[in-house]
């Protein structure tokens, strides 16, 4: 019995490393590394009106994104790192290139709020939470059945069982 | 039939003024045939509408090019098919699509409600009425679809290419549906506060709509990703465009809402914060609407962009204003003494949930508003693209995926860490070791490791909730594990459709996360006969023909793909050129797969040296995006499906002619 109970507890961890093996493999194999032109263009916006990064521009013959990937390449090439040439393109044709804001000045506050504001929303419940709870009765047995928190069922009504009992039944 | 066309919408906007008036009239000075005349007001509105649409719809199909609309969105060579859905490809046919569903939904709402909710519904249906004028004075006074040219043109001046697709054909509609049965909770919602009804009845009365337009605005974005994928011929779904954004954040909000009304129906709490969840709804769908009319914000998608947007605006304010005002004069009514007794308990982990969903909807919001506020603040327009939208939501949707794992199997009013510990021992082992094995196997980006790590631990609680329910079941009525399940769900089939849904989203959030990851791009410039590597594929260029209609010529490249030397398929990619249009546009050729999507796009033909360029992206994992968007839909329909305790009580209370309780008139299922 107690055997066959830990060839059980094997299978179901051999089960779950497969699950979790099958889960991981598709992406492990898939993985490759990404390319650094492709990196370095998608900080900056395609100029021809797509609404895209350099990287993703839908225009197969762009006479903005192809030239620009092409000395993005070359500029790479010639050792230039990733800050040097996204300032390079801003210098060139303004903050508007960047595909999203610098952290600095008043672009700062595009970062910060929509964290500052799920911060600001966790503590709000935090407290409303806390408050409430301190104006909670304090649980009763029933409660704690109900609730699904350690109890003893077997300390309460035995009618009450018997309706509890009745209603799961027709619920299930 | 223009004629025809503009006397109908002109007559709608009368009988839905009548509707207004006499539903409000006819409620508060308690006269039941006044209210019973707005509603068949209502119903002709409809019909007036469907008279216009039917007008627009014909004059379509028939090119008839005296009207504006018709020369400006058709051509005489457009296949039938585009001239239809040309309703919703130009601004005024696409208001004139949209005040139709709104009309229809409330013909709808008022059947529906002709017994039941006498408070509410007077009051709702004049909301919906308010809704449908600000649209009908829109098609009459403003934006017209049945204007005449003074001089008709030989041709139209045919459709956008990017819109002449079969996905434009679904996913406007799908969108347009879910934006528009949104205002359907909100309009009672507001009616409840109106009249002063503070408990739960307007969330019940109002589920499955609340579902519905959930399920569209899911659909609606999937196709439009979908739409994106296969037209726009990046290899990508998703820009973070302002327009996608527009059509995302009402989703997360309905989203936060559904989880959010399951504590007031339970528990009787948070009654203010769902009042504001539904009016931040419906006022992102206008907000929504607004983005993509008024041209405020720069977006690729803006086909419908006009001098709407100052009317749209007005009408968003005016909304908000009313509505906030009439919420905060009810604020202290709704108020009800909240028993809460723990954070270790399901309304903790949904509280949490409304928080990172509506942090999800501000962040996107902001980053959308931003560039306007940059110009406004400093005089630089700026741009906020994929890579701020990424950094931002990311982390935040990693706590999603985390309380989406945590909520469904944590008990209400309280836990203790011993049955946590119990309950969730087998999905934290499955998600660390997922991770492990992962790290183990080379994959070192954090975000990866921890996105399918908690993506397992996820699918983990599922099956240990189907698991124990199974059991459960086994254990009283001595089921096969299939029948059992089956039953499970027929049963339960909110609880369960909403595990379902659940396993969609995960199965979705995979395919994004390594979509975005690992995708791989390679660009070539090939002759006849040469081949070339993307990753274990080898692609031969055998040729390129050419084909031509009246509408468009497409010249189509063709590719066969081959694995470790067996030929696996031939693809397909082409050029296309719109002659009306004189646009050139593409045409991908994709071979998905489970494991990867093979994307190929024909980017260039050299007539001169025969050299054919292609650019192949080869993405992973991302058909598990679709496939969990299939799953969320398959789940929402099991939610929304009625069971039969369910229609045993509505038919006893049919048949006795009472009134319906309150939760017998929607869904009240498991949970």
């Amino acid at each position: 019995m107690r055997r066959s109970r830990k060839l059980g507890t094997r299978t179901a961890a051999l089960m779950i490393v497969a699950c979790a093996c099958a889960l991981a493999l598709p992406i492990v194999l898939a993985a490759a590394p990404i390319v650094t032109m492709q990196q370095v263009s998608e900080g900056l916006t395609c100029q021809c009106g797509c609404g895209l990064t350099v990287a993703n521009c839908n225009h197969p013959n762009c006479e903005f994104s192809v030239p620009a990937r092409d000395q993005i390449d070359h500029m790479l090439g010639r050792g230039m790192s990733e800050p040097q040439v996204i300032a390079f393109f801003r210098s060139k044709y303004g903050e508007k290139i960047l595909s999203a804001p610098t952290t600095q000045g008043f672009n700062l506050c595009a970062w910060i709020m929509p964290f500052a504001a799920v911060l600001a929303g966790g503590v709000l419940v935090a407290f409303t939470v806390g408050r409430w709870r301190s104006n909670s009765p304090a649980p009763t047995p029933v409660d704690a059945l109900e609730s699904g928190a350690d109890g003893n069922a077997s300390n309460f009504d035995p009618e009450l069982r018997r309706r509890l009992e009745r209603d799961l039944h027709d619920r299930i | 039939m223009p004629l025809i066309g503009q006397l109908a919408l002109a007559l709608a906007l009368v009988l839905a003024s009548y509707s207004i008036i006499a539903n409000v009239v006819g409620a508060r000075a308690s006269i039941p045939s006044l209210t019973v005349s707005a509603r068949h007001a209502l119903w002709a509105m409809c019909a007036m509408v469907t008279v216009a649409v039917g007008a627009l719809v014909s004059s379509l199909l028939h090119s008839d090019f005296s009207l504006e609309y018709v020369a400006s969105y058709t051509s005489f060579s457009l296949p039938t098919i585009y001239k239809f859905t040309a309703l919703w490809g130009g601004q005024q046919g696409s208001l004139l699509f949209w005040t139709w569903l709104l009309t229809i939904f409330t013909s709808l709402v008022a059947f529906q409600n002709r017994r039941r909710n006498p408070e509410m519904t007077p009051y709702a249906l004049a909301v919906l009425a308010g809704i449908a004028i600000f649209f009908l004075g829109m098609l009459n006074f403003v934006t017209r679809p049945f204007d005449l040219l003074a001089v008709i043109p030989a041709d139209g001046q045919d459709l956008n290419p990017l819109l002449q697709n079969y996905w434009m054909a679904i996913h406007p509609p799908s969108l347009y549906t879910g934006y528009v049965s949104a205002s359907v909770p909100f309009a009672f919602g507001a009616a409840a506060l109106m009249v002063g009804r503070f408990d739960d009845s307007w969330i019940r009365s109002t589920r499955r709509w609340a579902i519905f337009s959930w399920f569209f605005l899911t659909l609606g974005n999937l196709f439009g990703a979908r739409w994106a994928y296969e037209v726009l011929g990046w290899g990508g779904y998703w820009a973070w465009d302002p327009v996608e954004n527009a059509a995302f954040m009402p989703w997360l909000v309905m989203t936060a809402y559904l989880h959010s009304v399951m504590i007031q129906e339970r528990k009787d709490m948070l009654k203010v914060w769902n009042l504001v969840l539904i009016g931040m709804a419906f006022g992102l769908t206008l907000f929504g609407t607004f983005i993509t009319r008024s041209g405020v914000i720069s977006s690729v998608h803006s086909f419908t962009q006009s001098g709407l947007g100052p009317y749209f605006l007005t009408f968003l304010i005016l909304v908000v204003v009313l509505y906030s005002g009439l919420l905060l004069s009810r604020v202290r009514q709704l108020r009800t003494p909240a028993e809460f007794e723990s954070y270790l308990s399901r309304e903790a982990a949904f509280l949490f949930n409304n928080l990172v969903l509506v942090g999800i909807a501000f962040a996107v919001f902001w980053g959308t508003l931003f560039p306007v506020l940059s110009e406004a603040v400093r005089g630089v327009k700026i741009t906020v693209g994929p890579p701020f939208f990424d950094k931002v939501n990311g982390p935040l949707a990693l706590a999603l995926i985390f309380l989406m794992g945590v909520g469904p199997l944590i008990a209400w009013r309280r836990s203790s860490f011993d049955s946590l510990a119990k309950t969730f021992a087998s999905p934290a082992i499955f998600g660390v070791t997922t991770g492990v094995c992962a790290f183990v196997a080379g994959l070192r980006e954090w975000y990866v490791l921890t996105a399918l790590s908690l993506a397992a631990f996820v699918l983990g609680t599922i099956v240990v909730e189907f698991r124990r329910g199974v059991s459960a079941r086994r254990h009283m009525v001595s089921e096969s594990v299939p029948t059992a399940i089956v039953n499970l769900i027929a049963k339960n089939n909110r609880r369960y459709g909403g595990y379902i849904i659940h396993i969609g989203v995960v199965l979705a959030f995979i395919g994004i996360v390594a979509s975005a990851f690992f995708k791989t791009e390679v660009k070539k410039s090939v002759k006849e006969g040469d081949t070339f590597q993307v990753g274990s594929y080898e692609l031969e260029y055998l040729g390129i023909h050419t084909t031509e209609t009246p509408h468009v010529e497409t010249s189509r490249a063709r590719i066969e793909v081959r694995r470790n030397g067996k030929p696996i398929a031939m693809m397909e990619p082409a050029k296309l050129f719109f002659k009306r249009l004189q646009q050139p546009a593409t045409a991908v050729a994709i071979r998905s797969t489970p494991a990867s999507d093979l994307y190929v796009v024909l980017a260039g033909i050299d007539d001169q040296s025969g050299l054919a360029t292609f650019q192949v992206f080869l993405t992973p994992l991302v058909f598990w995006l679709w496939a969990g968007g299939v799953i969320m839909a398959f789940g929402t329909v099991i939610v929304m499906w009625p069971n039969v305790r369910e229609r045993a009580v509505i038919a006893a209370a049919v048949r006795t002619s009472l009134p319906l309780e309150d939760d017998a008139q929607v869904v009240p299922g498991g949970d």
